[in-house]
């Protein structure tokens, strides 16, 4: 006889017994379709939840600051100091660092201080500082990709600046020079697109402070961070109004990898640099990855307990199958079935509960995750983007795989206890 | 179906049994549902064993059929010894060489009568013929009930296939425990007509019955009380 043919002859046996009892079969294989329903929907949400996290962490900007020791680096700080605490670093720090091969991509930026013109009745002491970055578009833009411009009457036509490289024809003094406000410096200096505004500025090693008037050449929407307080101008325009030829205040990085090993070796390649701190996102970075594991660590034990109540299910209809069946395995074994032919058969009904209860349940997750992801919208705040249930194929594939490996094991025992019946003792016991 | 005398020395019996011997234990007692018994079983002879309820009948097939271990006593089928043999052995024996009828037919009542009849082949992977099986169905006059399941069919119809089912891997013996146990008298006839047939083709059949009348359609009779054979009759034809 074929291999195949006796496989499909024994398939069809067990599958005729599953069907004698159609309410005790599709109770034990909802059983299992539950439990793995709840298994693919919660490492789908695992993924997904893991894949939206990570997108937020883009959202950071810079994973590593590379500054010099003890400059500030919050708004607040330099404020306070009024950009008198500020330090800097030579640009050669950066060409040395882009060379990292663990940098997926780079940005240098240099921070002033300028003082306003007292032009607004709102001023107080704090206010009258205000931070000037100095950036290359390009790169900048790369690593804060969602930075926009604000849109509506006197913000439309916003843009970057061009840069000074462009229109070096004349002198720099001469050039009509334009900025591009952050969110609240717009607001609070009520600039629109096209005015002007007016930065004071004491350049390095002067005495007295200049004033330089620019255009306004955009206006960035908000962003809920100190770029919204910021005046942002081409980094040679900066580093030649602050009479820094040449420095840069921060080497913005974002790693390919976001772990704390990919940053503590990130460190440990760049703090041997004279005068160099390194500052990165730790408690950020460890507190959302402790979250992440905690969870998953929840949601795996979540998942192993309703596996194993469908498992002790599936287990226990196998056995009262054959416990009403003593007598008809006796009668098989009498006929010529082997221990093995026994072990087979109920081991088949075991893996058959199981396979069925599993597709079934990758259904109902496949098809209940987008209710799945529209409650927890509504129920928690997540604070993070895109699809938060992904089952992907790989999730499906190994969850089919873990039903059939369960109902491997699942079927041992009441496979080997049918097969170990004495024929007689089992016809006898059946009459 | 016919069955042809091939078996090499006619003179040598299929089974020999001597002093089979088989106790049980109940509580502090031992029983002796087989007391010592002698038997063997030629080809195409036809055995009934009689005797009153509790006599052993039923241990004396199955001990013979390999279904059970004598407790002492040796049991050589078709030239080999069966002592000391391990379950899978013995299934290895038991498989082609015995068909089984209980008093209870057993059907399998999710499979049709004739996958019922087919289900030995399974377990010995041959492959079924649906028209050896219907042409077996048809000497058996239950051909018109290939494809109904078996609680569709009266008694005398299921014992039928039942026997259809022992028949269908050609055994060489047909042990019957009661097989007109839960029958009437004219199906019980019938069956024991068939069994005769089968017997004049070739086929030896070990049949317990209460019913003596029948038993003695018999070319041996076998009476057993308390385990122990108490009167052996052959008939010479
Ligand atoms: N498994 C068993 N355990 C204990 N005693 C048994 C068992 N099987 C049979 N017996 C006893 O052995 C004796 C013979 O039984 P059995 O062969 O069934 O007789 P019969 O078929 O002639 O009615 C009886 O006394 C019965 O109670
Ligand atoms: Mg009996």
């Amino acid at each position: 006889m074929d291999f195949h043919r006796h496989i499909l002859a024994f398939a069809t046996l067990a599958g005729k017994n599953l069907l004698r009892r159609v309410v005790r079969t599709s109770l034990a294989v909802t059983g299992v379709a539950l439990a793995v329903a709840v298994a693919v929907s919660l490492a789908g949400f695992v993924k997904g939840y893991h894949g939206a996290i990570t997108r937020s962490i883009d959202m950071l900007g810079f994973q590593v600051m590379v500054m010099a020791k003890g400059c500030p680096y919050e708004a607040a700080t330099m404020m306070l100091k009024g950009g008198t605490g500020l330090l800097y670093l030579p640009d050669s720090i950066y060409t040395n660092v882009a060379t990292d091969t663990g940098v997926a991509s780079i940005t240098p930026v240099f921070i002033g201080v300028a003082e306003k013109e007292q032009t607004s009745i709102q001023d107080d002491g704090a206010g009258s500082f205000i931070v000037v970055s100095g950036i290359e578009v390009p790169s900048f833009t790369t690593m804060k990709p969602w930075l926009s411009f604000q849109t509506g009457t006197g913000f439309d036509g916003g843009r970057w600046f061009t840069t000074d490289t462009e229109v070096t024809k004349e002198a720099p003094e001469n050039i009509k020079q334009e900025v591009v406000l952050g969110y609240e410096v717009a607001e609070y200096e009520q600039r629109k697109v096209g005015d002007t505004i007016a930065l004071t500025i004491t350049p390095s090693g002067a005495v007295s402070s200049e004033t330089h008037e620019y255009t306004v050449a955009g206006i960035l929407s908000r962003t809920g961070t100190q770029d919204d307080g910021t005046v942002f101008m081409p980094l040679s325009s900066a580093q030649r109004i602050f009479n820094r030829p040449s420095q840069i205040t921060v080497v913005g990085v974002k790693l390919k990898e976001f772990s704390s090993q990919a940053i503590r070796q990130f460190e440990e390649r760049w703090i041997s640099l004279p005068e160099v701190q390194i500052v990165g996102l730790q408690q950020v970075k460890s507190t959302l990855l402790n979250l992440i594991s905690t969870a998953q660590a929840m949601i795996g034990a979540v998942a192993v307990i309703a596996i194993v109540v469908a498992i002790i299910g599936v287990i226990n209809t196998i056995l009262m199958s054959i416990h009403e069946r003593t007598g008809e395995i006796g009668i098989m074994k009498a006929i010529g079935a082997s221990r093995s032919d026994i072990f087979e058969l109920i081991w088949y009904e075991t893996l058959a509960l199981c396979l069925l209860g599993g597709l079934a349940g990758i259904i109902v997750a496949y098809g209940g995750s987008g209710i799945i992801e529209f409650m927890l919208r509504h129920l928690i705040e997540l604070g993070v983007q895109g699809e938060i249930v992904v089952i992907s194929p790989g999730i499906i594939g190994l969850s089919l795989g873990g039903t059939v490996l369960v109902g491997f094991f699942a079927g041992l025992y009441p496979a080997w206890r049918a097969s170990s019946m004495r024929p007689l003792e089992a016809i006898r016991a059946g009459e | 179906m016919s069955y042809s005398l091939n078996h090499p020395s006619a003179e040598e019996p299929l089974i020999v049994g001597r002093n089979l011997t088989k106790h049980y234990r109940r509580g502090s007692e031992t029983v002796r549902a087989l007391d010592g018994v002698d038997l063997s079983v030629a080809t195409g002879e036809m055995i009934a064993i009689v005797g009153p309820s509790g006599s052993g009948k039923t241990t004396l097939v199955n001990t013979v059929a390999c279904l059970d271990a004598p407790t002492e006593g040796s049991l050589i089928i078709n030239g080999i010894d069966t002592r000391g043999l391990s379950e899978d052995a013995l299934v290895a024996i038991r498989r082609g060489f015995f068909g089984f009828v209980f008093q209870k037919f057993y059907l399998l009542p999710t499979l049709s009568v004739a996958e019922n009849v087919e289900l030995p082949l399974l377990f010995l992977r041959r492959n079924p013929s649906r028209r050896t099986t219907l042409a077996l169905l048809e000497t058996l006059e239950i051909a018109s009930r290939a494809d109904h399941l078996p609680r569709e069919l009266s008694g005398g119809q299921m014992q039928r296939v039942a026997i259809a089912r022992a028949l269908i891997v050609k055994p060489k013996v047909l042990i019957a425990d009661e097989p007109t146990g839960n029958l009437d008298s004219a199906t019980s006839d019938s069956i024991f007509d068939l069994f005769e047939d089968l017997s004049h083709q070739g086929l030896s059949i070990m049949v317990t019955t209460h019913n003596l009348p029948l038993a003695y359609r018999a070319s041996r009779v076998v009476t057993l009380q308390d385990g122990k054979i108490v009167k052996e009759e052959s008939r010479k034809g």
